[in-house]
């Protein structure tokens, strides 16, 4: 069935395909145009670099006048990442404008990576090490890229609502 | 009972500062959107044209201040036609409101639908996404152009009613509301207050769906769209009513009802 929310997820994906993002991709699950898998790879000379870290956004019919919950499926570490995956990220929640695509979102996540705000904390350890543990916090930071790595093997095992 | 209410209010602000962070997110994004079911459920995005007599059975018998001010807007207005309070009202009352009266005066319309016409291109000038604003301006103007085209009556009522449609209109109002604050930035920045800079409150204030609109938000589309809006406010200030019109000294095209926190659409005599 064709709704607002349906067909402007078909053109989010169609220009993600013609004009794709650096750096981030995405694209509907197999068999629900309203659940995406997605990847966000680390940002250069950030120690993020080398990631590829999965996500899963959902939207709901009421895209894009509402945001999509968006979660990283991929082990992360990070001062605005909650345990669950759940990101606080102000566009995804009160700032929120349905001006904003898959593509915008995905990047923004991106630049959130190197750009923190430990002042709202999500991972209270994360903002801790950020502010005054740097070697500590780059350390826990290159394991979740390794695990990262370990993901991509296991791609088909481990990526949501793959059948 | 306001003090009771407002002691109950710190009392669940101590229990919301105990939470954690996604928690409190959490709680507060259901209890909002619980709420915003709950409207949803009881009325619709716009309802049938009312006698305004209706009105009086909103309010008790002996509730002598609104029961006047009533008899006084039966003076003037015929009807009433409510909207849904979901924080989009005065959007949408004006949308279809505006619409609808074109649709047997076309005085308004050349004007109207030039300003709606170039608002895209001010968009642009401003650096909004194309990709996204584009599919927003094409629903939004194609349903303005309807009303030159002879859409009839029963065809725009529906095209507010149906939920994608209706609400893509109004997201596009909001950019178009946004667009003027962020164009004449020197002038509006006065009426802001808590600190924000203009672009800030447009970003968290006027662009986001759902979030109710003040005096600016009216100020603002009116002067974009070249449209003459007068208000009624009818609340527990004063004796009687009181007017306002957007801009100010103009002949109201449109007639709205404001009751705090709500904007339905009026119908003269």
């Amino acid at each position: 069935m064709s709704t607002p929310a349906r067909r402007r997820l078909m053109r989010d994906f169609k220009r993600i395909q013609e004009d794709p993002p650096t750096g981030v991709s995405g694209a509907p699950s197999d068999h629900n145009i309203m659940v995406w898998n997605a990847i966000i790879f680390g940002p250069e000379k950030t120690p993020f670099e080398d990631g590829t870290f999965k996500l899963r956004i959902e939207f709901t019919e009421e895209y894009p006048n509402k945001p999509p919950t968006v979660k990283f499926i991929s082990e992360m570490f990070h001062p605005n990442v909650y345990a669950d995956g759940g990101i606080c990220l102000d566009i995804l929640q009160n700032r929120w404008s349905p001006t904003y695509d898959v593509a915008s979102i995905l990047t923004s996540i991106q630049s959130l990576l190197d750009e923190p705000n430990p002042n709202s904390p999500a991972n209270n350890q994360a903002a801790l090490l950020y502010l005054e543990n740097r070697r500590e916090y780059e350390k826990k930071v290159t394991k979740v890229v390794e695990d990262s790595w370990n993901m991509t093997e296991n791609l088909n095992d481990n990526f949501p609502s793959k059948t | 009972m306001d003090n009771d209410r407002s002691h109950d209010n710190l009392k669940e602000q101590d229990y919301l500062k105990d939470m954690p962070n996604h928690e409190f997110d959490e709680a507060v994004n259901t209890m909002q959107s619980s709420i915003q079911d709950e409207i949803a459920a009881s009325t619709d995005l716009l309802g049938d044209k009312l006698d305004i007599s209706m009105l009086k059975n909103e309010y008790s018998a002996d509730d002598v201040q609104y029961q006047k001010k009533i008899q006084n807007l039966e003076k003037r207005y015929s009807h009433v036609r409510k909207t849904r309070g979901d924080g989009n009202c005065f959007f949408r009352a004006f949308g279809f409101g505006y619409l609808e009266h074109m649709l047997s005066d076309k005085k308004d319309y050349p004007i109207f639908q030039e300003n709606a016409s170039n608002s895209f291109q001010k968009l642009m000038d401003l650096k909004y996404p194309s990709f996204t604003v584009e599919d927003f301006f094409e629903n939004f103007i194609s349903v303005v152009n309807s009303v030159k085209e002879g859409v009839s009556h029963t065809e725009l009522l529906n095209t507010f009613r149906e939920e994608g449609m209706s609400n893509y209109f109004v997201v596009y109002l909001r950019l178009i509301t946004s667009c003027q604050l962020q164009s004449d930035s020197d002038f509006y920045q006065n009426f802001i207050d808590g600190g924000k800079t203009l672009v800030e409150f447009c970003k968290t204030e006027v662009e986001p769906m759902y979030l109710e609109s003040d005096h600016i938000h009216i100020i603002a589309l009116t002067s974009a769209l070249g449209a003459c809006v007068r208000v009624a406010y009818m609340d527990r200030g004063g004796d009687d009513l009181s007017f306002h019109d957007f801009p100010e000294d103009s002949q109201p095209t449109l007639h709205l009802l404001y009751r705090p926190g709500h904007y339905d659409v009026l119908y003269p005599r």
